[in-house]
């Protein structure tokens, strides 16, 4: 897959984070937006930084894969930056040419913007570095196990999205060559205009979709064959142990909420 | 139209461990795939199941752990007749091989894959464990459990099919055309792994095929056509009747054709195992 | 020449950490009207070395030229599109990238979108069928609805409509039974040899395909192994072993035969009917239970 896309590899360094339950790294991440959400000021922002550098930094991976993470965005963050810096005019002017200004509390709107945005990404980064999709899926339905009485079926949804996981890479490889084999009977999907794109699009869908049907068709067989049924009681290999680390991790996120909410 | 075959069956010995009796199926009951099916395999056989494509082989290894329903008909799998409460024993004692490698590749990882079948079976941790070392080292997949099938080659994707499969520990392995995606070097290794499980003695092989060396390995051939079973043979059988091999679509092996051209000339020998015994043969 | 490679190589994603070379200096030469074979173990570079041949992948190093058409590793290369037309690429299974709703609509696809006319390209469609032996009735079928073996057929008919030059197939027979298996392969010779068509077929399974390719190219590990004619291959198949592959029976009973009588001029005989007549040709030593020896054929090979 691209090398661009850094966000959501594994990265195994075996650092204390690596180990946490995946429910307790789901709920403080959660936990982390609402933190970010309570910062509101140059104090406050300080605080958020050198806790989430220290967390990024105890995992043992180096900082530069973060910033890796982050990259794809930066235009992004840029453009939020300068908007912001525009339109709010509150507080002292900090600049002025002419007619026009630029205010210093949107100095500050822009770089808090900027600043939750970078470590929302990053930090987000963290979570897939430091947990695979598989346990972060037994993660997901570890936290979603609760609303069972409420009618939710969340091993239906986590069956889905290891389907995905399995799935989303095989069929990106399949659309390559599909691509390809369009491509070698003269619809080149780069190379042509964008009304003829459209056109074209349809030779790389349904082969798609009917390919999908097929495998949807051969894993129902497959899975079956196998025992499964929906529904019915199954063991688990890989169980999640909550320990005491996870609950001084979670304990951190309040503990900072806490701290930004004050000052 | 439906053709029966009327001759000798060769059932072997031992306890019939799969029945049909009068088994019939179609999704449209104005053109039934299969019609009035009945024969019986023995535990510990090897059956190949021929015929040419469309003519409902598949299908009829679905219908014995009611992957598909039977429209009429009694199917007798391990003693247990097929019915709606047998369904979960009788696909306990049956494994399956597809044929897509990639389709039938539950499992994100290698492990996974293999830990479906094991935890469906709300086996104990110690017990999925030792089973997960036990068929990923005989299969030698061992070091491949954390890969994505998308890293794997389709030999290796097979193999780890069987090993999900095996390690369900079933009496009997169903194989529907399970080597014919893969290349020639895979599909040498799926015949010896086929060879291992025979010697062994613990399983019951029925595989769909087309290829004449899986053929030969099989102590039983079962030809389908037009609905019904139009054969019961050996190997060996099937591969000196040329209308049977034509209407299953099926080619000898060539050192079974090389003997059957030497005849038309004149030249009378039995089927060579090498080419060094047909020169030493023919030339001593 | 149709194809020519020159100390050609292609690694993918070239400038980064995740660099995997598949094809390493390879030279090759396709003479027109040939008909050649492709084999070696899976991971070879086989389908990478096909992609080259159309322009879908252009060399990171070397010259590739096909028919008048030279694609230089660095240089910014000439516009492709004509020559996938002249250059049809088969991939596996293309039963799979099938997607209107009737047959003859698939096999126009081709040609329109390189400019034929609607009445030109469905004249080529009916020929495709024709040509792939496929029931012109069909054409008005949903390509879904076919049988696996007309599915096959049908999607080689396509890239054949838009009449190529040359014909490159990527395992065209897998997963097929063995009659229709050689069926397709005589569907494609007689492509080549009546049509004049360069036809060129990877596959797994070389047996299939000796009888009637006139030279051979092997894989090992994005290396040329082998690259000569159908008779060097026969007179040393030692190097199929080299390359991670079985030697084909009919080439092994071809080699125990003409090393025993020293035939090192004469062709191999690669079907069991021209071997057992070859055979039948020769001394009798005293094994053979049969007089009828003295009363040999006419039909040689």
């Amino acid at each position: 897959m691209n090398e661009k896309l850094i966000i959501g590899r594994s990265i195994e360094t075996g650092s204390w984070v690596h180990k946490l339950d995946a429910r307790a790294k789901i709920t403080g991440m959660l936990l982390y937006v609402a933190v970010i959400l309570l910062s509101r000021s140059w104090m406050a922002m300080a605080l958020l930084a050198i806790f989430s550098i220290a967390v990024m930094a105890s995992t043992r991976i180096p900082l530069k894969y973060f910033l890796k993470a982050a990259k794809p965005l930066r235009y992004l963050m840029l453009f939020i930056f300068i908007v912001q810096l525009l339109s709010v005019k509150t507080g002292e002017a900090v600049l002025t040419l002419g007619s026009w200004s630029i205010y210093e509390g949107g100095l500050r709107l822009g770089a808090f913007s900027v600043i939750r945005m970078f470590f929302l990404i990053t930090f987000t980064a963290l979570l897939t570095f430091t947990t695979t999709p598989g346990k972060l899926n037994q993660g997901l339905e570890g936290i979603l196990a609760p609303f069972k009485k409420f009618g939710l079926k969340p091993d239906r949804i986590t069956l889905m999205i290891s389907i995905s996981l399995r799935f989303i890479p095989t069929i990106l490889d399949e659309s390559q060559i599909i691509m390809k084999a369009q491509a070698s009977r003269g619809a080149d999907l780069k190379e042509l205009p964008l009304k003829e794109k459209g056109r074209m699009l349809v030779s790389l869908l349904v082969p798609i979709i009917a390919s999908a049907f097929r495998r949807a068709q051969d894993l129902v067989y497959s899975m079956e064959a196998r025992g499964f049924r929906m529904d019915a009681p199954r063991s688990q290999y890989h169980r999640l142990r909550w320990g005491i680390f996870d609950t001084i991790f979670i304990t951190m996120f309040i503990v900072m909420g806490i701290a930004v909410a004050l000052v | 139209m439906n053709e029966s075959y009327e001759g000798q069956g060769l059932e072997g010995e031992g306890q019939a461990i799969i029945s049909l009796d009068g088994v019939s199926f179609g999704y449209d009951p104005e053109h039934p795939i299969l019609q009035n099916i009945t024969l019986s395999i023995s535990q510990g056989q090897w059956v190949s199941l021929v015929g040419p494509n469309g003519c409902g082989k598949s299908t009829l290894v679905k219908l014995l752990n009611a992957l598909l329903p039977k429209s009429a008909g009694e199917i007798v799998v391990s003693g247990m007749q097929l019915s709606e409460e047998t369904i979960g024993s009788i696909r306990q004692c049956i494994g399956m091989v597809f044929q897509n490698p990639d389709n039938q590749f539950i499992g994100a990882t290698v492990e996974e894959d293999i830990l479906f079948g094991l935890e469906g079976l709300c086996l104990s941790y110690a017990e999925m464990a030792e089973r997960l070392q036990a068929y990923t080292t005989r299969l030698g997949i061992n070091h491949l459990l954390s890969k994505h099938p998308g890293e794997l080659s389709g030999g290796q994707k097979q193999r780890v099919a069987i090993a999900s499969i095996l390690a369900m520990e079933p009496g009997i392995v169903i194989f529907d055309e399970a080597s014919s995606m893969l290349d020639e070097g895979s599909r040498n290794d799926l015949l010896g792994i086929l060879q291992d499980m025979r010697a062994e003695g613990k399983y019951t092989i029925l595989m769909i095929t087309h290829d004449a060396d899986e053929i030969l390995a099989s102590d039983r051939v079962l030809a389908l056509h037009g609905g019904g079973l139009a054969a019961d043979v050996t190997p060996a059988e099937l591969f000196r009747d040329e209308e049977l091999l034509q209407k299953c679509h099926l080619c000898e092996p060539y050192p079974w054709r090389l003997t059957r051209e030497l005849q038309n000339q004149g030249i009378h020998v039995d089927v060579p195992a090498s080419e060094k015994e047909l020169i030493d043969t023919l030339w001593p | 020449m149709a194809i020519e490679l020159q100390q050609v190589s292609y690694s993918y994603a070239d400038r980064s950490l995740w660099k995997l070379t598949a094809l390493r200096d390879i030279n090759l030469s396709v003479p027109t009207g040939s008909m050649v074979g492709i084999a070696g173990a899976t991971g070879s570079g086989k389908s990478t070395l096909l992609q080259l041949f159309n322009g879908i992948l252009k060399p990171t190093e070397g010259t590739v030229k096909v028919l008048d058409v030279t694609i230089q590793a660095g240089e910014k290369s000439p516009k492709l599109m004509p020559l996938r037309r002249r250059v049809g690429l088969v991939f596996q299974f293309p039963e799979q990238q099938m997607f209107e709703d009737t047959v003859e609509k698939d096999l126009i696809f081709g040609p329109l979108n390189f400019g034929m006319s609607l009445e030109e390209a469905k004249a080529r469609a009916r020929q495709a069928m024709l040509d792939m032996g496929l029931d012109l009735a069909l054409l008005e079928r949903n390509p879904f609805k076919l049988s696996g073996g007309q599915m096959r057929k049908a999607a080689i008919a396509s890239v054949l409509a838009m009449d190529p030059e040359v014909i490159v197939l990527d395992e065209p027979t897998a997963t097929l039974d063995p009659i229709s298996r050689a069926e397709l392969i005589h569907l494609l010779e007689r492509l080549c040899r009546e049509q004049g068509r360069t036809i060129i077929v990877v596959t797994h399974r070389m047996d299939e395909l000796l009888p009637y390719a006139d030279n051979w190219l092997v894989l090992k590990e994005g290396s040329t192994a082998f690259q000569g004619s159908v008779k060097a291959l026969a007179d040393d198949p030692s190097i199929l072993e080299q390359c991670g592959l079985t030697v084909p029976q009919s080439l092994r009973y071809w080699r125990a035969v003409a090393d025993r009588f020293g035939l090192t001029d004469e062709a191999p005989r690669l079907t069991a009917e021209s071997l057992a007549e070859l055979i039948a040709s020769l001394p009798s030593g005293s094994g053979n239970s049969s007089e009828q020896h003295e009363g040999k054929r006419d039909g040689h090979e």
